[in-house]
Order: C-alpha cells, then structure tokens, then sequence
C-alpha cells in the first residue's frame, strides 16, 4: 500500500479521468462532426456527410478580410508586446532589480482588470479622433491584456540564465547595450520569446471581447464572424469554428514543441473568456 | 571592474523603462484612474457624487451582481473541486506518459473558450444539439424548458469547461511539491493513508487549492465572450451589462456602467490579492521543505 | 539471538537486481551500518525493513514474527531520512507529537513525552519553530526525536547526515550513538562514509552490487578483509598479484613475498597479497630484518596528510604506498632510492577472483 507506487490505477481513477476526457473532447469532437454533418439532429451518428459548409464558409463575404485583420491584430500586438517587453525585462534584472516587483505587479494587474473594464475606461479616456475607437486603440489595449503572457516566458528565460555574468563578459569585450542584446542576450533567450510570442498570437487570435466592444464591426476580426454566425446559420459557423481550433491548436502544438526545452507556463492559462 | 551588481542605484538608469511604463500609464493605469474618478464625479454639474453607485441599488443591477457573483461562485467552487481530483488521480496514475497527456489536454481545452466554447455547446445541448435530440428521441428525456444552455444552468455547464482544467493545471504542482518521504514519515509514525491526507496532505495542498478557487472565481467573474454568445440579453451579468453600456446599445448613464466596473474591480481586486497571498504562502511551505 | 532478521531478501527493479539473497541478523540493541557505495543496494534493504518495498522473495523477521506482509504503517519502526523530511506545516512540537497521536494517546502524555525526546536531542528551547526556521543539523535532531518519540522496535537511518557540513556530521553522528545506546534501540544505519561506519556501529555490513561482502565488528573489517572489494573500499591497500610458493611464501613477478600461514590455498594458486600503507615502512639502506619482507624502490610522491605523510613509490612499475610519521631528521626527496619493508603478518592473502 504505497501511495507513490502504483502498478495499476484503479477503477475509482478510470472512472474520473474516463468523465474528464468525455466531458473535455465531447463539445470539440461534436463540433468537428457538425461541421460535416449533413443532418445530426435524428440520430446518434449523422445522416450523410459533406464539405458544403467550408464552401459557404470560403465564400462568406468577411472571410477573407476577417482572417486577414485577425493575422494583422495578432502579429501587431506580439511585435509590439516583444519590443515593449523583452528590453525592459532585461533592464529590470540587469540594471535595476530593486524594481522587479514593480513590474511584477505590472504584469499581474491585466488579471486584476476584466476586459470590459478596460474597454469601458478606455473609449471613455480616449473618445477623440483619430484614436477614438480605432484599431490602434485596439492594439494597445490588446497589448495591456496579453503583456502577461509574453512576460513569464521571457522572465523565466532572462532568470534560467546568469543574464548579468553575460553582461559583464560582453561589456569587458566592448559590445554596447544595443550590440548586447542583439548579438548576446537574445540569442540566450529565444525559447522564452519564442514561447511568448505564439502565447501571444494565440490568444489574441482569439480575442473577441476587447475587438467587438472598442473597434465593432469596423473592424471584423475573425471571431466576430463566428459569433455573427452562430446567430445567422449553424454550419457555417461550425465550419468556422473548426478553423479557429486548428488555428489554435497549431498554435499549442508550437507553443509545446518550442516550449519542451522549457517548463510549461502555467500562467498561459487565463485567456479569452 | 565593478560588478554591475554592487552597483550604486542610478537614477539614470531608471530611463530604461520609461517607454514600458509610458505604455502602461497611456492604456491602463490612466485609463482606469479617470474611470473611477468619472464613476464619482456628476457629469453635468462637475460635481462629486456618489449617485452612481446608489443607483446600483436597483433590481436590474443587484441582479447582474449577484447572478455574476453566484455564476463566477459555483463554478470556481466546482472547477475546484473536480479539478483537484482530477489532478489526484492524474498524480497518482502510474504512468508518466498519461500523466504528461492529460496535464497536456487541460492546457489546450482550458485555452478553449470564448465564442468557440459557447458555439460548441449549442451544437450538443442547444435547442436542437445533438444531445437534446438523442435524450428526447431515445430516452424521452426532454431538456427544455427546464435544462436550457441559454440560461443559467447552460452557463455554468460552459463555464465549468474551462475552469477544471485550469484548476489541474493550478494544483498539479502542488501534488507534484508533495515529497514521497513525508508520506513514508507518516506511515512509519503509524498514521493510515486517510491520517497523512488530513493532517499532512490537505494542509500543504490547501494554499495552492484556495489559490485556485480564488484565481478561478476571478476568472469567471471577467468572463464575457463565452456569456455574450450564449445567452446574450437573457441573463443579466454584471460584464455583460457593461458590454452593452460600451457598445451604446443600452442608454443609461455612462457613470452607472463606471460604477459598476470600480465595484467589479474590487472584488478582482479582493481575489487577486487572496490568490497572491495563497501563492505566498505555498511557496512559504514548499522553501520550508529543502 | 536476532531480534531483527533478513532471510533469503531479494529485490529487482525491473531488469536492475538492486538486492540479492541477503542475509542477516541483527542482535537487540545493537547498531549495525550497511555500508557500500552508492547503487550498491542500501536503500532498497532498509525500505524493504521499514516496509515501503516488498521483497520479491525471502522473509524478514521482527522478534520472532514474520513481518515481511505487515504494512509500514503497523511495523513499528522508525524511520529518519537524508532530507530530513519533517512537516512544514507542523511546528516542532507537533512534529514530535505527530506519531503519538495516531496511537490516540491522551494529551497529557503526548506532551510529556515530546518535552521528554526534546531534552533528549537538546532542543527543547525550538518546540515552537517551524522546520524552515532550523538549520539542517537542528532539523534532523528534529527528525531523530520525532522517531523516537514512538519508541518504535527498529530505528532505521539512511544516511542522516549526508547533507550536512563536515562539522555538524561528527557531532551529530556522536550524539546520534550516544542516544541510541542510552535508549539501547535496535539500529540500522546506512551511510556511504566508512569513517562514519567504522566509528559508530557495533557490527559493520559491507554491501556491493545489491550482495553482502563481509559483516563484522568495525575493526576485524578494516584489518580482516575478506575480499578484495572490502581491502580497497575501506581504507587503501597495496596489492601484489603472485601465486602460492609454499606454506609461507608467495611469488610474485619481481619478488617473493614472505606471508603468514597460507595453508589452506594450494600450491600454484593465483593469490592476492594485500598490505596497509601504515603497515609499510621506509629505510634507506637494504638491511633486512627477520619476518620482514624488503622491496628496493624510488621515491615518486610526497604527501603531507596531517599526522603522516605519504610516500608514493614505484617498485617495480608497480606504485606502492606508505604512510609514515614524518621526522625532518630523515630528508626524502623525490627520485630518491629506498627499500619498503613490511612484517610477514601484514601481509593479508586471499584469492583472486574474491
Ligand atoms: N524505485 C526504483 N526503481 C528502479 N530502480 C531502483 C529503484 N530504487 C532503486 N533502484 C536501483 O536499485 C539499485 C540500488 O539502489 P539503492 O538501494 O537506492 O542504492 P543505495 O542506497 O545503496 O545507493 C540502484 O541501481 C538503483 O538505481
Ligand atoms: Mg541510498
């Protein structure tokens, strides 16, 4: 009777795990069929199968331009999020770490602020022109909600190496703080940005409530043409719904593949609800 | 060569963050600095007012609070609960590559949320989902009105998601913390596998599960995407409310709908805080333990 | 009589043999060391007696009754490990009265008997810290009482002290034996230091590769060594391959070695002759004494120890060492010629593939 040796599990841990996975695959699963079911609402298994509502889906008049401004959201904020972050992370431990709680404190506080509220305090604040509910407006807010994501991996990078004996060994070689960074530091660390960066883009992928409520439907992003859907016809939006997982998916499967040198950043786990 | 860490504190070096923190200040801190003074300051007269909150006193939104207070509640109090036996059995199964698959499959499904979530859950529980249809055909169960994913009940099936798997994910490593020579003490001292959980385990565990359910209720209480999808106007929810505020297609004042966002941040705020304190105090038991 | 008995112990880990057909009995009272080198099996054997591993075959034996299917928790043993492993959710005092109150004892006994195993460890002034407030040392006196506060059959350590300075380690190891006769408790103490062993256990059982090598009290294993593994592994030894001559003698390469009696190996057998460095004295001209064995050789390596000195030589391509009490009166320098003599009763025989 050892706790931490078990040949077996036993039946009491089938029978949760058995749940857990039914109850985690079951939407995603359903979703995949529906997406191809040509009828599902008779029977257990559909009644025929077809691709129809991919052509619909391609064809639908925002697909394109949907797709496209979620790419340039996504990417626009992980540019800006790494030249905002990576720099005055390495700042911070390198030449001031009396102030790393201070940015800890930074970093925690998007937990702290539901995204309505920084929306709402956001088109309040800046409610003149050319800012007033633009895309800009967007990316920074976008960049505010994601800063966590991009910052635990890249400090945990910055920490797992000895960031100030590199420092020092460059500096006594000459190199400046720019030639520093370029040719030392982030070299040393691009697991950790790598791992943020694809945090990043898949959560803002999916962002739907900070696009809908400061831009709307000026700027259509690629989950708002599936909630649009979701009201308007049921299989496109499955067929939606199967490209914004796969999209998400890739992602993890990067973020894991790039992230097995490193440890899983558990903090990742507060996105887009 | 003086070593850059006994360096003198330079007040130069300060600048380094200035573009960071100018970022923060313009899209956040500012931000939300003058919507708490807005939510206190009378907009026509320029006068300080507390009208704003005292209008949160009607039906409409005590009922968003408190139906966002008892959704965010149950399901962080279940996320927690059946997170953390998942997480037992997931610690205590015997082989590694399980363990790494199901830690692997919480990490990707509580990252499903949002419009997906909700979308996928009218497809199975929907008026029309699969499930529904299957119930009613062959078991005659009939679902609606009484089980419907557009009301409360369907709410707390979505939320309950994404909250187990954030809460394994949230616990894990404090099983993982859970040093095998501690049970083997306590079993050589004579105490049964229920006497180490509840003297020993539980205790040690405890920071890391009330940090949980903390960080949990927190997350639920910010959710929208998934609730905007699905029930959209039919249940009132406290971020739902100030969605619509924003998006004009409610006309009410808008120091209401700031009112009830300073009120919301607080409570954020209150779990934040408890769910840092807990965090502390984990890692306060795991130093302890080298 | 044995309280404590292995009989026939086996454990494999998968295709990895980590114990095999061990046997022994331990007297009542009595501190006995398993001492090995790391791998070799010692922590297997010691879970296998406090019950956190079954054995895959052979029994183990507690005051005449077989205990080998009893689970750990109805043993009745003890138990302090490397890393302390005391509950950081418990103070001290708690920790200490932890095994007390699973036996349901009442109150006023649970405390007076943790006052009493605190004094005991000298720790009484600590009963409300917690764990992470101690040093290592303090902690793991912390762990010796929590233990002992149960008066358990067999206390079991696994080297106690393997994560503390040098300093603490002979201070503790002294109290840890001044304690254990004081409260004459049967004790297994595993360490992978044989000065430690040697010093504080009543019978010493040397291990290699999951299998007992010699038992015995801590001296007849440093000057009797059975086998070879025993004469390198404790101590240093000089080894002269050769094969038996006669009775008394063994012929070597370069040389013939008077040793003592060597009866019981027959003539022409391959034979290993081994000899302690203080055994081997260093002189400078070849006179040779009766009972003495004398080899010429050059002086290679001086090493200052401390208390002696020890010269390394090369006799014959062959290094062979000896430590002496270093006199300034006698200069050695390097490349230096020098005859190493050694008594015939130095000399320990045994066979070479032991
Ligand atoms: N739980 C285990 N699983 C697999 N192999 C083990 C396990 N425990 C010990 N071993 C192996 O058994 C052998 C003996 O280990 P151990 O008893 O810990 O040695 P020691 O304590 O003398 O260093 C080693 O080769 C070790 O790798
Ligand atoms: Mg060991």
């Amino acid at each position: 009777m050892n706790l931490n040796k078990q040949t077996k599990a036993s039946s009491w841990q089938y029978l949760l795990i058995g749940i857990f996975i039914f109850y985690m695959l079951l939407p995603i699963v359903s979703t995949y069929v529906f997406s191809v079911a040509t009828r599902w609402d008779r029977t257990i298994l559909p009644e025929g199968y077809t691709v129809s509502y991919y052509i619909q889906a391609f064809k639908a008049s925002y697909f394109i331009s949907s797709l496209r401004n979620s790419f340039i959201l996504s990417i626009a904020t992980v540019l800006v999020g790494l030249v905002l972050i990576v720099p005055t992370v390495y700042w911070v431990h390198v030449r001031i770490p009396y102030t790393k709680p201070l940015l800890d404190v930074l970093m925690i506080l998007p937990f702290g602020i539901p995204t309505v509220v920084l929306a709402l305090a956001l088109v309040q604040v800046y409610n003149f022109a050319p800012l007033a509910r633009s895309p800009v407006l967007l990316i920074g807010a976008v960049v505010i909600y994601s800063m966590p994501f991009m910052y635990r991996p890249v400090s945990n990078a910055i920490q797992a190496i000895d960031v100030v004996t590199l420092t020092e060994a460059g500096q006594s070689l000459g190199a400046n703080t720019f030639q520093l960074l370029r040719r030392v530091i982030i070299p040393n660390i691009l697991t950790g940005i790598w791992s943020g960066s694809l945090l990043v883009f898949a959560t803002v992928f999916a962002e739907f409530t900070l696009t809908k409520l400061i831009v709307g439907a000026r700027f259509k992003t690629f989950p708002m043409l599936l909630v649009e859907y979701t009201r308007i016809n049921g299989n496109t939006a499955a067929a939606f719904s199967v490209i914004s997982f796969t999209i998400a998916w890739l992602a993890s499967l990067l973020i894991l593949w790039v992230g097995s040198k490193g440890q899983v950043p558990y903090q990742k786990a507060i996105g887009a609800r | 060569m003086t070593s850059i860490k006994s360096r003198k504190r330079n007040i130069t070096d300060l600048f380094g963050v200035v573009p960071f923190l100018l970022f923060c200040l313009a899209f956040e801190i500012i931000p939300i600095i003058l919507l708490i003074r807005g939510s206190l300051i009378d907009k026509a007269t320029k006068a300080f007012t507390l009208k704003h909150y005292l209008s949160l006193g009607t039906p409409l939104y005590i009922n968003s609070f408190w139906n966002s207070i008892k959704l965010s509640g149950l399901t962080a109090l279940i996320g927690c609960i059946l997170g953390t036996l998942i997480a037992y059995a997931i610690y205590r199964w015997p082989s590694i590559k399980v363990q790494h698959a199901l830690v692997t499959l919480s990490d990707v499904t509580t990252n499903f949320a949002g419009a997906p979530l909700a979308f996928a859950f009218i497809v199975i529980l929907g008026m029309n989902g699969v499930i529904t249809q299957i119930l009613l055909r062959y078991f005659h169960i009939q679902l609606y009105p009484k089980l419907s994913i557009y009301s409360f009940s369907g709410l707390v099936l979505a939320y309950v998601y994404f909250q187990v798997p954030l809460m394994i994910l949230l616990v894990i490593p404090a099983f993982e913390g859970l040093k095998k020579e501690w049970f083997e003490s306590a079993q050589s001292l004579g105490a049964s596998n229920f006497q180490y959980w509840w003297r020993i385990g539980l205790p040690l565990l405890m920071p890391s599960i009330i940090a949980g359910l903390t960080l949990l209720f927190a997350n639920a209480f910010g959710a929208f995407a998934t609730a905007y999808t699905l029930v959209e106007s039919q249940l009132s929810l406290v971020t739902l409310q100030i969605g619509f505020m924003i998006a004009g297609e409610v006309r009410h004042d808008p120091g209401i709908g700031m009112a009830m966002s300073v009120v919301s941040l607080i409570l954020m705020g209150l779990s934040i805080g408890l769910y840092q304190l807990s965090t502390r105090r984990a890692k306060w038991l795991v130093r302890s333990s080298s | 009589m044995a309280y404590l008995e292995l009989k026939n112990v086996s454990k494999q880990f998968g295709n990895v043999i980590a114990v095999h057909d061990f046997n022994l009995d331990i007297e009542k009272g009595s501190l006995v060391s398993f001492l090995g080198p790391s791998g070799c099996g010692k922590t297997t054997t010691l879970r296998m007696i406090a019950g956190f591993e079954q054995p895959d075959q052979g029994m183990i034996r507690l005051d005449n009754a077989d205990i080998t299917a009893v689970p750990p928790n109805r043993r009745d043993i003890g138990m302090v490990f490397q890393a302390y492993a005391l509950f950081p959710n418990l103070n001290v005092g708690d920790n200490v009265a932890f095994g007390l109150e699973m036996k349901k004892l009442p109150k006023k006994e649970v405390n007076q008997r943790v006052t009493e195993v605190l004094e005991m460890v000298r720790l009484s002034h600590i009963a409300n810290r917690y764990p992470h407030q101690l040093s290592g040392g303090q902690q793991q006196r912390i762990a010796l009482a929590r233990a002992l506060a149960v008066q358990p059959r067999v206390l079991l350590l696994d080297e106690p002290l393997s994560a503390l300075d040098a300093e603490v380690r002979v201070a503790l190891r002294a109290e840890i034996r001044r304690i254990q006769s004081q409260l004459g408790i049967t004790t297994v103490y595993v360490t992978h230091d044989q000065e430690e062993a040697l010093s504080i256990s009543d019978k010493v059982v040397v291990m290699n590769n999951g299998r007992i090598e010699q038992v015995g009290s801590p001296e007849s294993i440093y000057r009797q060594p059975q086998t070879r593994f025993v004469a390198t592994f404790i101590g240093t030894a000089n080894q002269f391959i050769g094969k038996v001559h006669d009775e008394h003698s063994v012929e070597c390469e370069h040389i013939r070695l008077q040793v003592a009696d060597i009866r019981h190996f027959s003539k022409g057998e391959e034979v290993v002759v081994l000899v302690r460095p203080e055994s081997v004295q260093i002189q400078f001209e070849p006179t040779q004494k009766p009972e003495w064995n004398l080899l010429e050789g050059i002086i290679e390596t001086v090493t200052f120890h401390g208390a002696v000195t020890r010269i390394g030589m090369n006799v014959h391509d062959q290094r062979i060492v000896a430590d002496i009490t270093y006199s300034y009166a006698t200069p050695i320098s390097l490349g230096q010629r020098c005859w190493l003599t050694f008594r015939t009763e130095s000399c320990q025989v045994m066979g070479v593939e032991k």
